[in-house]
Protein backbone atom coordinates (compact mmCIF):
# COMPACT_ATOMS: atom_id res chain seq x y z
CA UNK A 1 0.00 0.00 0.00
CA UNK A 2 2.96 2.45 0.97
CA UNK A 3 4.37 1.45 -2.35
CA UNK A 4 1.08 2.20 -4.36
CA UNK A 5 1.21 5.88 -2.23
CA UNK A 6 4.76 6.41 -3.78
CA UNK A 7 3.86 5.56 -6.90
CA UNK A 8 0.67 7.48 -7.00
CA UNK A 9 2.41 10.41 -5.95
CA UNK A 10 5.42 10.21 -8.87
CA UNK A 11 3.14 9.10 -11.24
CA UNK A 12 1.38 12.39 -11.02
CA UNK A 13 4.54 14.48 -11.28
CA UNK A 14 5.85 12.04 -14.47
CA UNK A 15 2.34 11.99 -15.80
CA UNK A 16 1.46 15.96 -15.52
CA UNK A 17 4.70 17.87 -15.56
CA UNK A 18 6.40 15.33 -17.61
CA UNK A 19 10.05 15.32 -15.68
CA UNK A 20 12.23 12.44 -14.15
CA UNK A 21 11.56 13.49 -10.57
CA UNK A 22 14.63 12.35 -8.50
CA UNK A 23 14.00 14.61 -5.47
CA UNK A 24 10.80 11.89 -5.25
CA UNK A 25 12.69 9.72 -2.65
CA UNK A 26 13.98 13.04 -0.58
CA UNK A 27 10.68 14.19 -0.44
CA UNK A 28 9.43 10.58 1.00
CA UNK A 29 12.57 10.85 3.39
CA UNK A 30 11.88 14.30 4.44
CA UNK A 31 8.44 13.59 5.19
CA UNK A 32 9.15 10.64 7.58
CA UNK A 33 11.97 12.53 9.76
CA UNK A 34 9.40 15.70 9.63
CA UNK A 35 6.97 13.60 11.49
CA UNK A 36 9.62 12.08 14.05
CA UNK A 37 10.52 15.84 15.00
CA UNK A 38 7.47 16.74 15.38
CA UNK A 39 5.98 14.27 17.09
CA UNK A 40 8.79 14.18 19.88
CA UNK A 41 8.35 18.06 19.58
CA UNK A 42 4.70 18.77 20.50
CA UNK A 43 4.52 14.79 21.85
CA UNK A 44 1.18 14.13 19.78
CA UNK A 45 1.51 11.14 17.34
CA UNK A 46 -1.62 12.10 15.02
CA UNK A 47 -0.81 15.99 14.75
CA UNK A 48 2.74 15.57 13.37
CA UNK A 49 1.30 12.58 11.08
CA UNK A 50 -1.32 15.80 9.60
CA UNK A 51 1.98 18.20 9.80
CA UNK A 52 4.75 16.09 8.15
CA UNK A 53 3.44 15.73 4.85
CA UNK A 54 2.03 18.92 4.60
CA UNK A 55 5.89 20.27 5.02
CA UNK A 56 6.48 17.57 2.17
CA UNK A 57 4.14 19.46 0.44
CA UNK A 58 5.25 22.96 0.63
CA UNK A 59 8.88 21.94 0.24
CA UNK A 60 7.78 20.17 -2.98
CA UNK A 61 5.52 23.59 -3.84
CA UNK A 62 8.94 25.75 -3.25
CA UNK A 63 10.81 23.32 -5.62
CA UNK A 64 8.41 23.48 -8.34
CA UNK A 65 7.69 27.28 -8.20
CA UNK A 66 10.93 28.31 -7.76
CA UNK A 67 13.14 25.40 -9.56
CA UNK A 68 11.30 23.42 -12.05
CA UNK A 69 8.78 25.77 -13.66
CA UNK A 70 12.43 26.99 -15.06
CA UNK A 71 12.92 23.95 -16.51
CA UNK A 72 10.18 22.86 -17.96
CA UNK A 73 11.70 23.49 -22.06
CA UNK A 74 14.80 22.93 -21.14
CA UNK A 75 14.75 18.74 -21.17
CA UNK A 76 15.26 15.68 -19.58
CA UNK A 77 18.63 15.91 -19.07
CA UNK A 78 18.96 18.92 -16.64
CA UNK A 79 15.54 18.33 -15.27
CA UNK A 80 17.28 15.44 -14.19
CA UNK A 81 20.17 17.10 -13.12
CA UNK A 82 18.26 19.37 -11.07
CA UNK A 83 16.09 16.69 -9.14
CA UNK A 84 19.24 14.99 -8.47
CA UNK A 85 20.67 17.81 -7.43
CA UNK A 86 18.06 18.32 -4.88
CA UNK A 87 18.21 14.73 -3.65
CA UNK A 88 21.54 15.45 -2.74
CA UNK A 89 20.87 18.50 -1.15
CA UNK A 90 17.79 16.55 0.70
CA UNK A 91 19.51 13.87 1.89
CA UNK A 92 23.03 15.97 2.82
CA UNK A 93 20.73 18.13 4.84
CA UNK A 94 18.88 14.90 6.71
CA UNK A 95 22.48 14.19 8.08
CA UNK A 96 23.18 17.43 8.89
CA UNK A 97 20.03 18.41 10.89
CA UNK A 98 19.29 14.69 12.18
CA UNK A 99 22.84 12.89 11.86
CA UNK A 100 24.19 10.04 9.93
CA UNK A 101 22.97 7.41 12.00
CA UNK A 102 19.80 5.89 11.58
CA UNK A 103 17.29 5.76 14.53
CA UNK A 104 14.13 4.10 15.00
CA UNK A 105 10.52 6.09 16.02
CA UNK A 106 7.84 4.32 17.96
CA UNK A 107 4.23 4.48 17.28
CA UNK A 108 2.00 5.94 19.62
CA UNK A 109 1.00 4.06 22.38
CA UNK A 110 -2.55 3.10 21.14
CA UNK A 111 -0.90 1.22 18.19
CA UNK A 112 2.11 -1.09 19.95
CA UNK A 113 1.68 -4.57 20.21
CA UNK A 114 -0.39 -6.86 17.60
CA UNK A 115 -4.08 -8.13 17.00
CA UNK A 116 -4.76 -11.89 16.99
CA UNK A 117 -6.13 -11.92 13.21
CA UNK A 118 -7.26 -15.88 13.96
CA UNK A 119 -4.96 -17.51 11.40
CA UNK A 120 -2.03 -14.78 12.44
CA UNK A 121 -0.59 -12.80 14.30
CA UNK A 122 0.11 -8.85 13.28
CA UNK A 123 1.28 -5.82 14.70
CA UNK A 124 -1.25 -3.15 15.09
CA UNK A 125 0.54 -0.29 13.65
CA UNK A 126 0.89 -1.92 10.38
CA UNK A 127 -2.79 -2.90 10.13
CA UNK A 128 -2.87 1.02 11.13
CA UNK A 129 -0.73 1.84 7.87
CA UNK A 130 -2.26 -0.46 5.48
CA UNK A 131 -5.89 0.75 5.98
CA UNK A 132 -4.63 4.83 6.31
CA UNK A 133 -2.62 4.09 3.21
CA UNK A 134 -5.50 1.87 1.37
CA UNK A 135 -8.02 5.67 2.06
CA UNK A 136 -5.72 8.06 0.91
CA UNK A 137 -5.15 5.87 -2.27
CA UNK A 138 -8.60 5.85 -2.19
CA UNK A 139 -9.01 9.54 -1.68
CA UNK A 140 -6.74 10.55 -3.92
CA UNK A 141 -8.63 8.17 -6.78
CA UNK A 142 -11.66 10.06 -5.51
CA UNK A 143 -10.20 13.34 -5.96
CA UNK A 144 -8.94 12.58 -8.76
CA UNK A 145 -11.69 10.86 -10.66
CA UNK A 146 -14.80 13.06 -9.44
CA UNK A 147 -13.95 16.51 -8.40
CA UNK A 148 -13.32 19.13 -10.96
CA UNK A 149 -9.82 19.66 -9.93
CA UNK A 150 -8.93 16.18 -10.63
CA UNK A 151 -10.33 15.86 -14.00
CA UNK A 152 -8.33 19.15 -14.78
CA UNK A 153 -5.53 17.24 -13.70
CA UNK A 154 -5.79 14.02 -16.16
CA UNK A 155 -6.88 16.50 -18.88
CA UNK A 156 -3.58 18.10 -17.93
CA UNK A 157 -1.56 14.67 -18.53
CA UNK A 158 -3.41 14.14 -21.96
CA UNK A 159 -3.02 16.87 -23.38
CA UNK A 160 -1.15 19.96 -21.87
CA UNK A 161 -2.19 22.37 -24.83
CA UNK A 162 -5.79 21.92 -24.84
CA UNK A 163 -5.96 22.62 -21.25
CA UNK A 164 -4.63 25.53 -21.74
CA UNK A 165 -6.61 26.29 -24.46
CA UNK A 166 -9.69 25.78 -22.54
CA UNK A 167 -8.44 29.00 -20.09
CA UNK A 168 -7.14 27.04 -17.16
CA UNK A 169 -3.67 28.40 -15.94
CA UNK A 170 -1.07 25.26 -17.15
CA UNK A 171 1.40 26.79 -14.52
CA UNK A 172 -0.97 26.42 -11.26
CA UNK A 173 -2.20 22.93 -12.81
CA UNK A 174 1.72 22.14 -12.46
CA UNK A 175 2.21 23.74 -9.13
CA UNK A 176 -0.39 21.95 -7.78
CA UNK A 177 0.40 18.27 -9.29
CA UNK A 178 4.00 18.79 -7.62
CA UNK A 179 2.78 19.95 -3.97
CA UNK A 180 0.06 16.94 -4.21
CA UNK A 181 2.72 14.14 -5.42
CA UNK A 182 5.34 15.85 -2.62
CA UNK A 183 2.40 15.36 -0.13
CA UNK A 184 1.52 11.74 -0.81
CA UNK A 185 5.73 11.21 -0.82
CA UNK A 186 5.77 12.72 2.58
CA UNK A 187 2.85 11.07 3.84
CA UNK A 188 4.32 7.86 2.81
CA UNK A 189 7.54 8.53 4.82
CA UNK A 190 5.73 9.90 7.82
CA UNK A 191 3.71 6.43 7.74
CA UNK A 192 6.83 4.49 6.99
CA UNK A 193 9.22 5.93 10.06
CA UNK A 194 7.35 4.25 12.40
CA UNK A 195 7.69 0.66 10.82
CA UNK A 196 11.08 0.80 8.90
CA UNK A 197 12.96 3.17 11.82
CA UNK A 198 14.86 6.53 9.96
CA UNK A 199 18.14 6.63 7.44
CA UNK A 200 19.20 8.99 5.44
CA UNK A 201 19.59 6.65 2.69
CA UNK A 202 15.77 5.85 3.15
CA UNK A 203 14.73 7.90 0.22
CA UNK A 204 16.93 6.43 -2.07
CA UNK A 205 15.82 3.23 -1.87
CA UNK A 206 12.14 4.17 -1.98
CA UNK A 207 12.55 6.59 -5.48
CA UNK A 208 13.92 3.26 -6.84
CA UNK A 209 10.67 1.35 -5.99
CA UNK A 210 8.67 4.09 -6.82
CA UNK A 211 10.09 4.20 -10.19
CA UNK A 212 9.72 0.55 -10.24
CA UNK A 213 5.87 1.27 -9.58
CA UNK A 214 5.68 4.17 -12.14
CA UNK A 215 7.54 1.97 -14.92
CA UNK A 216 5.58 -1.28 -14.11
CA UNK A 217 1.99 0.94 -14.23
CA UNK A 218 2.59 2.41 -17.48
CA UNK A 219 3.47 6.25 -18.15
CA UNK A 220 0.98 8.36 -16.98
CA UNK A 221 -1.55 5.92 -15.99
CA UNK A 222 -2.45 6.19 -12.12
CA UNK A 223 -4.85 3.45 -11.88
CA UNK A 224 -2.03 1.21 -12.88
CA UNK A 225 0.31 3.02 -10.61
CA UNK A 226 -1.90 2.01 -7.83
CA UNK A 227 -2.26 -1.78 -9.39
CA UNK A 228 1.53 -2.30 -9.61
CA UNK A 229 2.26 -0.51 -6.17
CA UNK A 230 0.43 -3.55 -4.84
CA UNK A 231 1.77 -5.96 -7.03
CA UNK A 232 5.14 -4.80 -5.83
CA UNK A 233 4.41 -4.89 -2.22
CA UNK A 234 2.70 -8.33 -2.13
CA UNK A 235 5.79 -10.04 -4.64
CA UNK A 236 7.98 -8.40 -2.12
CA UNK A 237 6.84 -9.58 1.12
CA UNK A 238 6.28 -13.40 -0.22
CA UNK A 239 10.09 -13.12 -1.10
CA UNK A 240 11.10 -11.66 2.06
CA UNK A 241 9.60 -14.51 3.89
CA UNK A 242 10.98 -16.75 1.91
CA UNK A 243 14.24 -15.20 1.32
CA UNK A 244 15.75 -12.30 3.25
CA UNK A 245 18.60 -10.98 1.24
CA UNK A 246 16.53 -11.10 -2.22
CA UNK A 247 13.98 -9.31 -0.98
CA UNK A 248 15.69 -5.79 -2.37
CA UNK A 249 16.63 -7.46 -5.60
CA UNK A 250 12.95 -8.92 -6.22
CA UNK A 251 11.85 -5.90 -7.06
CA UNK A 252 13.55 -5.22 -9.99
CA UNK A 253 13.74 -8.73 -11.56
CA UNK A 254 9.73 -8.09 -11.48
CA UNK A 255 10.44 -4.87 -13.40
CA UNK A 256 12.91 -6.19 -15.58
CA UNK A 257 10.35 -9.87 -16.12
CA UNK A 258 7.24 -8.28 -16.77
CA UNK A 259 9.17 -5.29 -19.10
CA UNK A 260 10.51 -8.00 -21.08
CA UNK A 261 6.95 -9.26 -22.27
CA UNK A 262 4.82 -6.28 -22.01
CA UNK A 263 7.87 -3.44 -22.56
CA UNK A 264 4.81 -0.79 -22.25
CA UNK A 265 4.03 -1.61 -18.65
CA UNK A 266 0.99 -3.61 -16.84
CA UNK A 267 -1.13 -1.39 -17.90
CA UNK A 268 0.76 1.12 -20.41
CA UNK A 269 -0.85 2.32 -23.17
CA UNK A 270 1.97 4.80 -24.54
CA UNK B 1 47.66 17.68 -34.69
CA UNK B 2 44.76 19.53 -33.58
CA UNK B 3 44.77 22.24 -31.02
CA UNK B 4 42.10 20.04 -28.64
CA UNK B 5 44.25 17.32 -28.78
CA UNK B 6 47.99 19.31 -27.76
CA UNK B 7 46.18 20.92 -25.04
CA UNK B 8 45.01 17.40 -23.92
CA UNK B 9 48.72 15.92 -24.85
CA UNK B 10 49.74 19.27 -22.20
CA UNK B 11 47.36 18.38 -19.68
CA UNK B 12 48.83 14.71 -19.62
CA UNK B 13 52.13 15.81 -18.76
CA UNK B 14 51.52 19.06 -16.56
CA UNK B 15 48.46 17.38 -14.43
CA UNK B 16 50.48 14.84 -12.02
CA UNK B 17 53.10 17.87 -11.25
CA UNK B 18 50.11 19.99 -10.50
CA UNK B 19 47.95 16.99 -8.36
CA UNK B 20 48.52 13.72 -6.91
CA UNK B 21 49.09 11.02 -9.19
CA UNK B 22 46.12 9.53 -8.09
CA UNK B 23 43.96 12.13 -8.60
CA UNK B 24 45.59 12.79 -12.31
CA UNK B 25 44.29 9.09 -12.95
CA UNK B 26 41.22 9.47 -11.68
CA UNK B 27 40.72 12.80 -14.43
CA UNK B 28 41.31 10.53 -17.35
CA UNK B 29 39.80 7.20 -16.34
CA UNK B 30 36.39 9.30 -15.29
CA UNK B 31 37.54 10.79 -18.97
CA UNK B 32 37.30 7.35 -20.31
CA UNK B 33 33.69 6.68 -18.72
CA UNK B 34 32.18 10.25 -19.70
CA UNK B 35 33.29 9.46 -23.31
CA UNK B 36 30.84 6.57 -23.08
CA UNK B 37 28.06 7.98 -21.97
CA UNK B 38 28.54 11.09 -24.41
CA UNK B 39 28.26 8.14 -27.44
CA UNK B 40 24.96 7.81 -25.74
CA UNK B 41 24.30 11.27 -24.52
CA UNK B 42 25.73 13.69 -26.35
CA UNK B 43 25.57 11.60 -30.07
CA UNK B 44 22.24 9.53 -29.90
CA UNK B 45 20.05 11.64 -27.11
CA UNK B 46 20.00 8.92 -24.95
CA UNK B 47 20.25 10.16 -21.17
CA UNK B 48 21.24 6.65 -19.44
CA UNK B 49 20.99 7.15 -15.64
CA UNK B 50 22.65 3.45 -15.15
CA UNK B 51 25.97 4.05 -16.68
CA UNK B 52 27.32 2.66 -13.40
CA UNK B 53 25.92 -0.63 -13.56
CA UNK B 54 28.63 -1.27 -16.58
CA UNK B 55 31.54 0.43 -14.68
CA UNK B 56 30.79 -1.07 -11.04
CA UNK B 57 30.06 -4.49 -12.77
CA UNK B 58 33.37 -4.56 -14.68
CA UNK B 59 34.73 -3.63 -11.83
CA UNK B 60 33.63 -5.95 -9.43
CA UNK B 61 34.46 -9.00 -11.95
CA UNK B 62 38.07 -8.08 -13.03
CA UNK B 63 39.11 -7.16 -9.80
CA UNK B 64 37.78 -10.49 -8.48
CA UNK B 65 39.89 -11.93 -10.92
CA UNK B 66 42.92 -9.98 -10.41
CA UNK B 67 42.29 -10.72 -6.79
CA UNK B 68 42.03 -14.20 -6.43
CA UNK B 69 43.95 -15.63 -9.84
CA UNK B 70 46.04 -12.62 -10.64
CA UNK B 71 45.34 -12.45 -13.87
CA UNK B 72 47.65 -10.48 -16.40
CA UNK B 73 46.82 -7.00 -16.75
CA UNK B 74 45.65 -6.30 -20.23
CA UNK B 75 43.59 -9.67 -19.27
CA UNK B 76 41.69 -7.86 -16.84
CA UNK B 77 41.13 -4.99 -18.88
CA UNK B 78 39.54 -7.50 -22.07
CA UNK B 79 37.81 -8.76 -19.32
CA UNK B 80 36.30 -5.65 -18.01
CA UNK B 81 35.68 -4.38 -21.57
CA UNK B 82 33.32 -7.91 -22.31
CA UNK B 83 31.62 -7.56 -19.17
CA UNK B 84 31.07 -4.12 -19.57
CA UNK B 85 29.68 -4.67 -23.18
CA UNK B 86 27.57 -7.52 -21.78
CA UNK B 87 26.16 -5.61 -19.45
CA UNK B 88 25.52 -3.09 -21.48
CA UNK B 89 23.66 -5.06 -24.10
CA UNK B 90 21.67 -6.44 -21.32
CA UNK B 91 19.93 -3.59 -19.76
CA UNK B 92 19.86 -1.97 -23.65
CA UNK B 93 17.78 -4.65 -24.41
CA UNK B 94 15.05 -3.77 -21.75
CA UNK B 95 15.62 0.31 -22.30
CA UNK B 96 16.25 0.67 -26.00
CA UNK B 97 11.96 -0.20 -27.20
CA UNK B 98 11.19 2.77 -24.55
CA UNK B 99 12.29 6.67 -25.16
CA UNK B 100 11.85 10.23 -23.03
CA UNK B 101 11.25 9.38 -19.21
CA UNK B 102 10.58 5.85 -19.80
CA UNK B 103 14.16 5.72 -20.75
CA UNK B 104 15.55 7.40 -18.02
CA UNK B 105 13.62 5.85 -15.31
CA UNK B 106 14.08 1.85 -16.68
CA UNK B 107 18.02 2.64 -16.66
CA UNK B 108 17.73 3.72 -13.23
CA UNK B 109 15.71 0.86 -11.97
CA UNK B 110 18.11 -1.15 -13.84
CA UNK B 111 21.34 0.27 -11.96
CA UNK B 112 19.36 -0.80 -8.98
CA UNK B 113 19.10 -4.16 -9.49
CA UNK B 114 22.88 -4.49 -10.22
CA UNK B 115 23.06 -2.06 -6.76
CA UNK B 116 21.33 -4.36 -4.63
CA UNK B 117 22.75 -8.07 -6.17
CA UNK B 118 26.28 -6.47 -4.83
CA UNK B 119 24.68 -5.16 -1.80
CA UNK B 120 23.58 -8.24 -0.65
CA UNK B 121 25.62 -10.78 -2.53
CA UNK B 122 28.58 -10.22 0.15
CA UNK B 123 30.49 -13.30 -0.10
CA UNK B 124 32.23 -11.88 -3.17
CA UNK B 125 31.31 -8.12 -3.20
CA UNK B 126 31.84 -7.36 0.01
CA UNK B 127 28.87 -5.55 0.42
CA UNK B 128 28.92 -2.08 1.97
CA UNK B 129 32.33 -2.43 2.51
CA UNK B 130 33.58 -2.80 -0.95
CA UNK B 131 36.32 -5.50 -2.24
CA UNK B 132 39.55 -4.42 -1.31
CA UNK B 133 42.60 -6.11 -2.02
CA UNK B 134 43.11 -5.50 -5.85
CA UNK B 135 46.45 -5.73 -6.81
CA UNK B 136 48.40 -4.04 -9.71
CA UNK B 137 50.38 -6.60 -11.22
CA UNK B 138 53.54 -5.99 -13.45
CA UNK B 139 53.97 -6.17 -16.75
CA UNK B 140 56.99 -6.44 -18.98
CA UNK B 141 58.50 -5.73 -15.96
CA UNK B 142 57.18 -2.27 -15.37
CA UNK B 143 55.87 -1.93 -11.84
CA UNK B 144 52.65 -0.59 -12.04
CA UNK B 145 51.78 -0.23 -8.13
CA UNK B 146 54.36 3.20 -8.47
CA UNK B 147 51.82 5.82 -9.35
CA UNK B 148 53.52 7.19 -11.99
CA UNK B 149 54.08 4.20 -14.09
CA UNK B 150 50.10 3.82 -13.82
CA UNK B 151 49.55 7.14 -14.44
CA UNK B 152 51.43 6.87 -17.28
CA UNK B 153 49.69 3.71 -18.55
CA UNK B 154 45.96 5.37 -18.28
CA UNK B 155 46.55 8.28 -19.67
CA UNK B 156 47.88 5.79 -22.62
CA UNK B 157 44.67 4.49 -22.31
CA UNK B 158 42.79 6.98 -22.58
CA UNK B 159 44.35 8.40 -25.63
CA UNK B 160 43.50 4.89 -27.51
CA UNK B 161 40.01 5.60 -26.28
CA UNK B 162 39.64 8.93 -27.40
CA UNK B 163 41.29 7.80 -30.86
CA UNK B 164 38.76 4.97 -31.29
CA UNK B 165 35.84 7.04 -30.27
CA UNK B 166 36.82 9.88 -32.54
CA UNK B 167 36.52 6.97 -35.02
CA UNK B 168 33.24 5.75 -34.05
CA UNK B 169 31.59 8.94 -33.99
CA UNK B 170 32.90 10.14 -37.37
CA UNK B 171 32.21 6.84 -38.72
CA UNK B 172 28.54 5.99 -40.84
CA UNK B 173 27.77 4.58 -37.28
CA UNK B 174 28.57 7.83 -35.63
CA UNK B 175 26.59 9.79 -38.42
CA UNK B 176 23.54 7.13 -37.96
CA UNK B 177 23.07 7.96 -33.67
CA UNK B 178 23.54 11.36 -34.28
CA UNK B 179 20.23 11.03 -37.01
CA UNK B 180 18.61 9.36 -34.19
CA UNK B 181 18.76 11.96 -32.08
CA UNK B 182 17.80 14.74 -34.28
CA UNK B 183 15.51 12.63 -35.66
CA UNK B 184 14.17 8.84 -34.82
CA UNK B 185 11.08 8.86 -36.71
CA UNK B 186 12.90 10.03 -39.56
CA UNK B 187 15.74 7.77 -39.27
CA UNK B 188 13.67 4.72 -39.10
CA UNK B 189 11.66 5.97 -42.33
CA UNK B 190 15.35 6.06 -44.06
CA UNK B 191 15.54 2.18 -43.02
CA UNK B 192 17.68 2.28 -40.39
CA UNK B 193 16.88 -0.36 -38.03
CA UNK B 194 17.12 2.33 -34.90
CA UNK B 195 16.38 -0.22 -31.91
CA UNK B 196 19.39 -2.16 -33.16
CA UNK B 197 21.75 1.37 -33.53
CA UNK B 198 20.75 2.77 -29.98
CA UNK B 199 21.71 -1.02 -28.66
CA UNK B 200 25.02 -0.40 -30.13
CA UNK B 201 25.63 2.61 -28.79
CA UNK B 202 24.79 1.57 -25.70
CA UNK B 203 27.08 -1.55 -25.83
CA UNK B 204 29.92 0.39 -27.41
CA UNK B 205 28.99 2.86 -24.29
CA UNK B 206 29.16 -0.23 -21.96
CA UNK B 207 32.60 -1.00 -22.83
CA UNK B 208 33.89 2.43 -22.41
CA UNK B 209 32.48 2.54 -18.71
CA UNK B 210 33.79 -1.18 -18.22
CA UNK B 211 37.38 -0.18 -18.90
CA UNK B 212 36.89 2.62 -16.80
CA UNK B 213 35.35 0.94 -14.07
CA UNK B 214 38.89 -1.71 -14.13
CA UNK B 215 41.04 1.32 -14.19
CA UNK B 216 39.74 2.82 -11.19
CA UNK B 217 39.65 -0.66 -9.48
CA UNK B 218 43.15 -1.32 -10.12
CA UNK B 219 43.83 2.65 -9.16
CA UNK B 220 42.48 2.59 -5.61
CA UNK B 221 42.81 -1.25 -5.16
CA UNK B 222 39.37 -1.49 -3.74
CA UNK B 223 35.59 -1.83 -5.50
CA UNK B 224 33.94 0.43 -3.45
CA UNK B 225 29.94 -0.51 -3.42
CA UNK B 226 29.33 3.39 -4.59
CA UNK B 227 31.32 2.50 -8.09
CA UNK B 228 28.00 0.47 -8.76
CA UNK B 229 25.54 2.92 -6.88
CA UNK B 230 23.78 6.10 -8.76
CA UNK B 231 25.58 8.41 -7.62
CA UNK B 232 28.33 7.38 -9.62
CA UNK B 233 26.11 7.57 -12.48
CA UNK B 234 24.80 11.01 -11.72
CA UNK B 235 28.29 12.38 -11.35
CA UNK B 236 29.20 10.84 -14.58
CA UNK B 237 26.21 12.66 -16.62
CA UNK B 238 27.02 15.69 -14.19
CA UNK B 239 30.41 15.65 -15.59
CA UNK B 240 29.37 15.43 -19.32
CA UNK B 241 26.96 18.22 -19.36
CA UNK B 242 29.43 20.58 -17.72
CA UNK B 243 32.00 19.84 -20.05
CA UNK B 244 29.61 20.04 -22.60
CA UNK B 245 27.43 16.93 -24.29
CA UNK B 246 27.47 16.67 -28.00
CA UNK B 247 31.37 17.76 -28.65
CA UNK B 248 33.99 15.10 -28.84
CA UNK B 249 36.02 17.13 -26.06
CA UNK B 250 33.38 18.29 -23.89
CA UNK B 251 32.97 14.94 -21.34
CA UNK B 252 36.95 15.07 -21.49
CA UNK B 253 36.95 18.91 -20.32
CA UNK B 254 34.17 18.20 -18.04
CA UNK B 255 35.72 15.03 -16.27
CA UNK B 256 38.78 17.22 -14.83
CA UNK B 257 36.55 20.04 -13.63
CA UNK B 258 34.24 17.61 -12.03
CA UNK B 259 37.42 15.59 -10.54
CA UNK B 260 39.52 18.22 -9.86
CA UNK B 261 36.49 20.20 -7.75
CA UNK B 262 35.41 17.02 -5.97
CA UNK B 263 38.20 16.00 -4.82
CA UNK B 264 39.80 19.41 -3.55
CA UNK B 265 36.02 19.91 -1.66
CA UNK B 266 35.69 16.37 -0.77
CA UNK B 267 38.99 16.59 1.53
CA UNK B 268 37.65 19.75 3.58
CA UNK B 269 34.11 18.78 4.58
CA UNK B 270 32.44 15.37 4.92
CA UNK B 271 29.31 16.42 3.63
CA UNK B 272 30.91 17.77 0.25
CA UNK B 273 27.91 16.28 -1.67
CA UNK B 274 25.51 19.12 -0.49
CA UNK B 275 28.09 21.48 -2.08
CA UNK B 276 27.67 19.04 -5.16
CA UNK B 277 24.25 19.16 -5.10
CA UNK B 278 24.10 22.77 -5.20
CA UNK B 279 26.76 23.49 -7.53
CA UNK B 280 24.14 21.09 -10.07
CA UNK B 281 21.18 23.16 -9.17
CA UNK B 282 23.35 26.05 -9.80
CA UNK B 283 24.39 24.76 -13.02
CA UNK B 284 21.33 24.03 -14.22
CA UNK B 285 19.57 27.32 -12.77
CA UNK B 286 22.20 29.69 -14.83
CA UNK B 287 24.65 27.58 -16.47
CA UNK B 288 22.83 25.19 -19.08
CA UNK B 289 25.30 24.76 -21.97
CA UNK B 290 28.01 23.69 -20.03
CA UNK B 291 31.61 25.41 -19.66
CA UNK B 292 31.74 25.87 -23.28
CA UNK B 293 29.20 27.78 -23.68
CA UNK B 294 29.48 29.95 -19.96
CA UNK B 295 32.74 30.71 -21.55
CA UNK B 296 31.45 32.09 -24.54
CA UNK B 297 28.76 34.00 -22.85
CA UNK B 298 31.59 35.49 -20.74
CA UNK B 299 33.16 36.82 -24.06
CA UNK B 300 29.94 38.12 -25.13
CA UNK B 301 29.47 40.18 -21.92
CA UNK B 302 33.44 41.32 -21.76
CA UNK B 303 32.56 42.52 -25.63
CA UNK B 304 29.58 44.29 -24.53
CA UNK B 305 31.33 46.32 -21.71
CA UNK B 306 34.30 46.98 -24.02
CA UNK B 307 32.22 48.53 -26.87
CA UNK B 308 29.76 50.78 -24.23
CA UNK B 309 32.83 51.29 -22.51
CA UNK B 310 33.89 52.99 -25.25
CA UNK B 311 31.15 54.67 -26.71
CA UNK B 312 30.32 56.78 -23.46
CA UNK B 313 33.99 57.34 -23.30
Amino acid sequence: MLYALMGLGLALITGVLNIPNFAHGALFAVGAYLLASTANLIGNFWLALVVAPLGAALLGLAIEYLGIRRLYAAGHDYQLLFTFGLALILSEAIILVWGPVGYSHLPPPVLRGGVDLGFTFYPKYRLFVMVAAGLLVLATWLFLEKTRYGAIMRAGIENKEMVSLLGIDIHKLFTAAFALGAYLAGIAGALTAPIRGLSPGMGVDMLGIAFVVVALGGLGNLLGAIAAGLLIGVAQAVVAAHWTEASSVVIYAVMAAVLLVRPQGLFGIR
Amino acid sequence: MSRALIAILAAIVVLPLVVRPAIASEIWIFAIFGLGLNLLLGYTGLLSFGQSTFFGSAAYVAGWLLKHYAINVFLALGIGVAVGAASAALVGYLCVQRSGLYFIMLTFALNQLFYFIAYQWTGVTGGEDGMPGIPRPDFLGIDFGEPLPYYAFVSALFLLSLWIMKRIVESPLGKILQAIRENEVRAEALGYDTARFKLAAFVIGGAFSGLAGVLYAMLFGIVPLEAIGFVTSGNVVFATLIGGSGSLYGPVIGSFVFIWLSESVSTLWARWPLLLGVAFVIVVLFFRGGVVEAWARFSAWRERKWRSSRQTG
